[in-house]
């Protein structure tokens, strides 16, 4: 089975995609504390980290119609949430919000563009390394050794999940095809149950295999993570970029 | 459910990433080599059912499954929501990086919520887990609100989120169909 809904352009070979993954979760973490960081209702300074996010972007050579779909798909949400400021704020009958001129609103586009920026930064981290890459990266940068186990074991596991979820599927298509008319919430939940029990007893047996195969926990990998320079200098211009718009632009603005 | 980067208070957010941290080891503190394989099973249905929708009134909702993840693992439940949440941000971007921890202690509560009613044996089972399931959602929703509250949403975003109430029935009927199904199958996965 082909499952490709996970890092889709990883497999490119950009400047970015090249990058230490440590170097990139690190740039993307710290990119978002400093864009989330901005006050509330400042709009202009998100040009500039627009600006900077969309050079990484075109470094990156990931199709920008991928990039703005994608974005397109959770913008929705994202409006969503902002907007809920002002009609919370009208709800809550602390202000009177009549017009859009009214301060909430530009709090609710800045809230915005914040989240609408991270999301960008998310896309691009993910769509830039190949996931196991990324764990590996997270492990090195001292995440909890369990978090590393379970998501080691979960990331190989939805395969599993997927493919009895396919099975159980078309095994209750054949029996019942089309659309289910009655107890569709009872079919539901038992298709479900199946589907994790079978899932369950799949996974118990992969891993006494890997038990009885020496596995103690650990996931040692022979590939040694390695920073050089451009990783360093990349780093720094990233960071400095949005560390200037942040501490020099926005207090002008 | 899930909060994105940027909507609530970034201080809240940097300090709930040191909470789950701390939440992390003492959940996950004497976890044995055994209870490892269900952590990562469970934590894997719980990274697909986000993408599974039931047609719903008209629309459509996604299970949150939190309730029924303190059932299965109940104390244990943490670190797995944790990692499930951290994949959900990192690979279909819903919720933020940033906002991990504030969404892992969100739904981490949920589920330590319906483990504590779970464990009541002096109730009926069929109630427990209807309330286990209803609870996995409704803690969440009101930490969430608390949460929007103090990065200056006001009282109204509780108007917003009642909403959700909903969605916990809806979750508290699944909770129990899957948990006689378990009871009927395989009675041993149950804590």
């Amino acid at each position: 089975m082909k499952h490709s809904f996970i890092d889709k352009y990883s497999k490119l070979n950009s400047t970015v995609h090249r990058l230490d993954p440590r170097i990139k979760l690190l740039m993307t973490f710290l990119g978002i504390i400093i864009i989330v960081s901005e006050p509330p209702g400042k709009i202009l300074p998100f040009a500039f980290y627009g600006v900077a996010v969309l050079i990484l972007m075109l470094l990156s050579r990931i199709p920008l119609g991928f990039i703005i779909k994608r974005f397109l798909i959770l913008s929705p949400f994202i409006l969503m949430a902002a907007l809920f400021f002002p009609v919370s704020l009208w709800l809550t009958n602390d202000e009177q919000i009549v017009n859009l001129q009214h301060p909430a609103f530009k709090v609710a586009l800045s809230i915005f563009l914040k989240a609408g920026l991270s999301v960008i930064l998310l896309i691009l981290l993910i769509s830039t390394d190949k996931f196991h890459n990324l764990l590996l990266g997270l492990r090195k940068l001292k995440m909890p050794k369990l978090i590393g186990v379970i998501a080691a074991l979960m990331y190989r596991y939805v395969f599993i999940l997927s493919d009895e979820a396919l099975k159980t599927k078309r095994a209750r298509e054949s029996r019942t095809p089309g659309k289910l008319k009655v107890n569709k919430m009872k079919v539901f939940s038992n298709q479900m149950a199946m589907i994790f029990l079978r899932s369950w007893e799949r996974s118990k047996i992969i891993y006494h295999s890997m038990l009885s195969r020496g596995f103690n926990g650990e996931f040692p990998v022979m590939q040694k993570l390695a920073m050089n320079r451009i990783d360093v200098v990349f780093f720094v211009c990233f960071l400095t970029a949005f560390l200037a718009v942040r501490f020099l632009i926005t207090p002008l603005t | 459910m899930h909060i994105a980067d940027g909507i609530i208070d970034a201080r809240i957010a940097i300090a709930a990433n040191a909470v789950a941290v701390a939440a992390i080891y003492v959940s996950g503190r004497k976890t044995t080599i055994e209870e490892i394989p269900k952590m990562g099973i469970t934590g894997a249905a719980l990274f697909v059912a986000s993408l599974v929708h039931i047609p719903f009134a008209g629309t459509s909702v996604h299970p949150g499954l939190y309730g029924l993840v303190g059932i299965i693992l109940g104390k244990r439940a943490f670190p797995v929501i944790f990692t499930v949440v951290l994949f959900q941000s990192m690979i279909f971007q819903h919720g933020g990086l940033l906002s991990v921890g504030i969404n892992s202690i969100n739904m981490g509560a949920g589920a330590f919520a319906a483990w504590l009613i779970w464990r009541q044996q002096a109730l009926p089972e069929y109630l427990r887990a209807v309330f286990a399931g209803f609870i996995g959602i409704i803690i969440p929703v009101l930490l969430m609100a608390t949460e929007f509250q103090l990065s200056g949403y006001g009282r109204g975003i509780l108007y917003l989120f009642s909403i959700y109430i909903l969605a916990a029935v809806v979750e508290g009927v699944v909770t129990l169909s899957v948990v006689k199904f378990f009871r009927r199958i395989k009675s041993d996965i149950l804590t």
